[in-house]
């Protein structure tokens, strides 16, 4: 039985179901969406967010190798704040590594928003990649909680450059202590979703400072605006779930019902990961039922980011600055507050207040443009090493957004019909593609 | 949860607390081998048994729902759950700060000893692995048989029982798990759901040290089980000297521990107690309402927490 997996399920099916009675009518759900939803922008379209709910089907996956070797580093990062107590499990950096015994280029893969460095996207990306050659070195994106307390230099993450900068320092940190065997020809970096941006502003960032001498950077379904980005996130759970406890407190309470019934009706003597699959199944169905999911999982990654900003920032907003919780105190009453709390309340809260007083001049308009890929447009524009594969119905991006990215990568970007966010990472066109751009075989995308 | 019986293990526990673990700037910890072409195989196979599955069922749906119409629903549907019926979100836990420590200690210990232990076991050989799997398996398929009968589920009784006759005799003392080819799946069963079945509500949230998370029920329904098992005394493996009790449990503590794909603390969260704690509590009372699978669901008493 795979018990970590079973209960990751049993989270999503507990959490994450529409409230709304079963049986409505397609019709009613599309009318319930937002306002928004255009051609490029995915919240309408059922495939999409089936894709971006189910990920790649595991028939579609690119071929993967047999065994990949692995080790696990953790390491203490020398300009990492003080760890809080309750934090005492997060004193030091994990990532992922796996070794080629040949001379071989680096492959860093950086993990979207709330990941950690051996989430499954990246644990498939470390396969096709060790398999076409490469190390891997798989790294948590910098707003995982992890990252926050081990490498953050700040403590309050969501900032692109400051991110940035200590995900880069962590790399050189890393690369440097890698068991001497390890022979490394060149260091390309990619990561997905957030981690997309991520890399490619990492690359930006060696371009001037020259430590590792990064080759190339592919972003996986990036965003383009991490304000954009969010809001939209906002506007799905208060869409498909709502902005109260009691709308969540609905939502369980009716998931709860139906898993209680399927599971009587079934001969099961124990709840394991194949009924749990099953219930996925029947139990997520609609558009309203897709959308409520993925806006609940951004929404418990947010929980994490907010609390340990708001306890580094002394925002207070939830955390008692001068009384922070200890080891054995409950924390019920906090973390319901936070699962209410959407992205903008992080931002205008705890994100704005710490970087408006640290940053002289800047103002909150100026912090949501420094949070574009735009501040390495020209980068992107003219240096031939970085590249793009996203969606054309991705939740993340809106029409401008996309277009804007294929002007400034012009053909260094593959732009796929369907795939929804992330929802075809790992299938073999995609890894196909990547592959080749990270090699710098990549001719431009097949019309 | 995490492990079966921890007796005997914890001399051993302290030898190697006492050996100590460097701890630096850094270190590397090799894995045994990721098997991704093998991992997504697994999943294909999954994904295509469990469409089968679902047609099935839409085809089963579809029978009972014209049957259900024409005015004959069939009898044996269990009684349905309704929202009011869900317990609260909030859990039963009175022992609150001592469990979030013993929490911490069993992070710790895992981190430390157990999952070395385990990562070890999983570089033998898979023969090896899954012989001693079986092994362990069906030496437990004995407290289950007499569960069942006390549950009065005697169709689930004399299937174990099968299954425990089958695999400890064609299948080599219970190395080869042949039952389950002759379409004889396990399913298995403790005291606690004994326990349930006659009523009894999980209780207070528990976190036992080296165990992990449980309730009082479970606890007992755990000792209950050691008794069992002392009392039948199998091969005459479950009594006699700490030594002997050592050379069984270790080895299938480690077993247990390595076919449980779990981190403390993966999540980096400092919400995970309370989290594990919502997922343990409901997973248990909905299996629960699987027992009483034809008594009709009664809404938990206003203001009770789930487990109460």
């Amino acid at each position: 039985m795979c018990l970590h997996r079973t209960f990751v399920l049993l989270a999503v099916l507990l959490l994450a179901r529409m409230a709304a009675a079963d049986a409505q009518p397609q019709g009613e759900h599309s009318a319930m969406m937002p306002a928004v939803a255009g051609p490029a922008t995915g919240l309408a379209d059922s495939a999409g967010l089936r894709a971006t709910v189910f990920g790649t089907p595991p028939q579609q996956m690119a071929p993967l190798p047999d065994r990949v070797p692995l080790s696990e580093i953790d390491i203490k990062l020398p300009w990492a704040n003080p760890v809080p107590d309750v934090f005492w499990f997060n004193k030091k950096l994990r990532v992922w590594f796996s070794a080629q015994d040949k001379p071989a280029p680096l492959a860093i893969v950086i993990a979207g928003t709330g990941g950690d460095g051996n989430t499954s996207k990246n644990a498939t990306l470390r396969g096709v990649l060790y398999g076409a050659g490469y190390h891997v070195l798989t790294m948590p994106s910098p707003t995982f909680p992890g990252f926050i307390v081990a490498a953050s230099s700040t403590g309050v993450a969501g900032d692109l450059q400051q991110d940035s900068h200590d995900l880069y320092a962590a790399m050189q940190a890393i690369v440097a202590r890698l068991p001497r065997r390890v022979k490394i020809t060149e260091i390309d970096v990619l990561g997905y979703s957030l981690g997309g941006a991520n890399a490619a502003v990492v690359k930006a960032i060696d371009a001037k400072e020259q430590k590792l001498h990064i080759h190339r950077a592919v972003m996986i379904n990036p965003p383009v605006s991490l304000f954009t980005s969010i809001t939209r996130l906002d506007r799905l759970f208060a869409i498909s779930i709502g902005t109260s406890n009691e709308d969540i407190d609905r939502l369980y309470r009716q998931l709860y019902a139906e898993l209680a019934n399927l599971y009587r009706a079934s001969d099961k003597v124990e709840i394991d990961e194949e009924f749990l699959l099953g219930a996925a199944a029947v139990v997520l169905k609609t558009d309203a039922e897709f959308s409520a999911a993925i806006a609940l999982t951004f929404r418990l990654d947010l929980v994490n980011m907010f609390f340990a900003g708001d306890l580094y920032a002394r925002t207070g907003v939830v955390v008692d600055p001068n009384h922070p919780p200890k080891v054995g105190d409950p924390l019920e009453q906090t973390e319901l507050r936070l699962r209410q709390m959407p992205f903008s309340a992080y931002f205008s809260r705890v994100f704005a207040p710490y970087y408006l007083q640290r940053r002289p001049n800047s103002t909150s308009a100026s912090l949501i443009a420094d949070n574009r890929l735009d501040i390495i447009a020209d980068a992107l524009r003219t240096d031939g090493d970085y590249y793009a594969q996203t969606n054309s119905d991705d939740l993340i991006l809106d029409k401008a957004e996309l277009l804007w990215l294929e002007k400034t990568l012009g053909s260094r970007i593959v732009v796929y019909d369907h795939g929804g966010h992330l929802g075809n990472l790992g299938d073999r066109t995609q890894i196909a593609d990547m592959l080749e751009m990270l090699a710098g075989r990549w001719s431009g995308p097949r019309s | 949860m995490i492990i079966a019986r921890p007796h005997g293990l914890l001399g051993f526990v302290g030898a190697l607390l006492l050996a100590g673990c460097a701890s630096n700037g850094l270190e590397i910890r090799s894995l045994p081998p990721a098997t991704p072409a093998a991992d997504n195989a697994a999943a294909a196979a999954n994904a295509e048994a469990l469409a089968a599955a679902m047609a099935d069922e839409t085809t089963n749906a579809a029978a009972k729902a014209t049957a259900t119409d024409a005015g004959n629903a069939p009898a044996d549907r269990p009684p349905l759950f309704t929202p009011a019926d869900a317990p609260s979100m909030r859990t039963y836990d009175p022992f609150e700060r001592l469990n979030r420590f013993t929490y911490r200690f069993n992070a710790r210990f895992d981190d430390a000893i157990f999952l070395p232990l385990a990562n070890g076991y999983r570089r033998l050989p898979l023969s090896v692995q899954t012989a001693t799997h079986n092994f362990f398996t069906n030496l437990d398929e004995v407290k289950s048989v007499i569960n069942y009968v006390l549950q009065f589920r005697l169709r689930y009784a004399v299937r174990t029982l099968g299954r425990f006759v089958v695999n400890s005799t064609i299948g080599i003392g219970g190395l080869i798990d042949v039952a389950k080819d002759i379409k004889m799946p396990r399913a298995q069963t403790g005291f606690s759901d004994t326990l349930a079945t006659y009523g009894v509500h999980p209780g207070p949230y528990l976190v036992i040290p080296l165990l992990g998370p449980s309730t009082l029920r479970d606890g007992i329904g755990f000792a209950g089980d050691y008794g069992i098992n002392w009392a039948v005394n199998v091969g005459d493996l479950y009594r006699g000297s700490y030594w002997k009790a050592a050379a069984i449990d270790i080895p299938w503590a480690v077993d247990a521990r390595a076919n449980v794909d779990f981190r403390y603390y993966a999540t980096g969260s400092p919400f995970e107690y309370q989290q594990i704690r919502f997922l343990y509590v409901r997973k248990r009372l909905i299996e629960d309402a699987g027992l009483r699978r034809y008594s009709r669901p009664t809404p938990p008493p206003a203001g009770a927490e789930a487990g109460q």
